[in-house]
């Protein structure tokens, strides 16, 4: 089993979904999809008096945001960016949740999110995303999980969690897709996952 | 010079003191020769302190840091990370101890460029594996001399150049970089794209082939697979 950590929001990790899919579906392995609240921010105006650092961080948000763009338009994905990234808890406190179709609820929270503009911090949508996927998750168990999102985050992070979409596999952890040739490989030698 | 123009087919931005730029040389040397092109291989020389916060080591051992939890967690993976596809390219990679000052060694990649382009692969791979070793101190101009001397590269006036007309065009370079959309190594520059990290070489052989077929997605490619 190979563990995901993603977040709705983060463009690598909508990217990520359907080659680690596909990858796993070629190693007939399975995907444990792990929430894990990334940070997500609007990419600041140019200012005539930002420090150094913050001119390095300004460009590179605006090149990151053109490189998805970039990949997601070569695969033919939409892809629209906000002004305001939002918040995505309550549908990552879903993932907390039991699941009869977590690929299902993953596929349809990013298509609502970078498609469909949806709020994912919203319970309500959540609940209809949830239903509309086959997993039928009680409004109270839905609620707990969002309850108890902020401890989970923590322990998250103190796992060694600090962004995604970070793969697990074995002792190893992997930040983004670029590694799925060597997580493939390591696969084929038959090192197992955590589950 | 030109921080996104050049003659040649792409431009390849790199720093030594990057652990990514260390894992990247490779590669990119491996795509020049398969091509049989020559790239036009440039230095940033990354400012770490201003976005990543600063740290020093002695013996193993944090004796001094300017780092938020957050950035420790991500300077450890990067060096964790970059370590592990080092070990798969038959190198070794050490944690450096401070953050070094490498304006002097990255100028040395203009002054080959300049006398004696068919050594710089020489250059690079007889530097960053040393250096990431720890076994150079590259703020020690007659240490960048003798890496020069040691891949086959004129020396003679290279400390003067390096000082007047050479550190003129590095800071040169650097002050366009940012404004251009470059802020990090390896960055691959080609018609006006800009790629930061070397899981682009796959779409960068693509491009430079011709494109033929679909685009692929970002990889490190790992041989055999």
């Amino acid at each position: 089993m190979l563990s995901l950590f993603i977040d709705f929001k983060c463009p690598a990790s909508y990217l990520a979904l359907d080659p680690t899919v596909a990858l796993a579906a070629r190693h007939g392995t399975g995907i444990s999809w792990q929430a894990f609240r990334s940070r997500q921010e609007a990419i600041p105006a140019e200012r005539a008096d930002e420090t150094r650092g913050e001119t390095h961080r300004r460009v590179r948000a605006l090149q990151r945001r053109a490189t998805h763009s970039k990949y997601a338009g070569l695969r033919g994905l939409e892809m629209a960016f906000r002004a305001d990234p939002g918040e995505s808890d309550a549908a990552l406190s879903a993932l907390n949740c039991h699941l009869a179709d977590p690929l299902a609820y993953v596929r349809r929270a990013f298509r609502a999110y970078w498609m469909e503009g949806a709020d994912l911090n919203d319970a309500q949508t959540v609940f209809s995303l949830l239903e509309e996927t086959g997993n039928p998750v009680g409004q109270g168990e839905l609620a707990a999980a969002r309850a108890g999102f902020d401890g989970y985050q923590t322990e998250m992070e103190e796992a060694g969690i600090f962004i995604t979409p970070t793969y697990r596999l074995a002792d190893q952890t992997f930040v983004g897709r670029e590694h799925l040739p060597l997580i493939g490989r390591l696969l084929e030698q038959g090192v197992a996952g955590e589950v | 010079m030109h921080a996104l123009q050049s003659d040649s087919p792409l431009i390849v931005y790199i720093d030594i003191k990057s652990p990514y730029a260390f894992v990247a040389i490779a590669p990119t040397l491996q795509l020049e020769a398969e091509l049989g092109l020559a790239f036009d291989w440039r230095p940033l020389t990354l400012d770490i302190p201003s976005y990543l916060g600063s740290a020093r080591k002695k013996a193993g051992k944090v004796v001094e840091s300017k780092r938020s939890p957050a950035q420790w967690n991500a300077v450890r993976y990067a060096y964790r990370d970059a370590r592990r596809y080092a070990e798969m390219q038959g190198h070794m990679l050490k944690g450096t101890e401070k953050i070094w000052d490498t304006r002097q060694v990255n100028t040395a990649i203009l002054w080959v460029n300049r006398v004696a382009r068919d050594r710089l692969a020489a250059f690079l791979t007889h530097v960053y594996p040393a250096f990431w070793r720890r076994e150079l101190d590259v703020e020690d101009m007659s240490v960048v001399e003798a890496c020069l001397a040691a891949a086959g590269v004129p020396v003679a006036g290279f400390a003067g150049w390096c000082e007047g007309e050479g550190r003129q065009a590095h800071d040169a370079l650097q002050a366009q970089l940012h404004p251009a959309g470059i802020y990090g190594v390896p960055t691959y520059v080609f018609e006006g794209e800009i790629l930061f990290g070397r899981e682009h070489l796959p779409y960068v052989r693509w491009h430079l082939t011709g494109r033929q077929g679909p685009a692929p997605d970002i990889a490190y490619e790992v041989a055999g697979c």
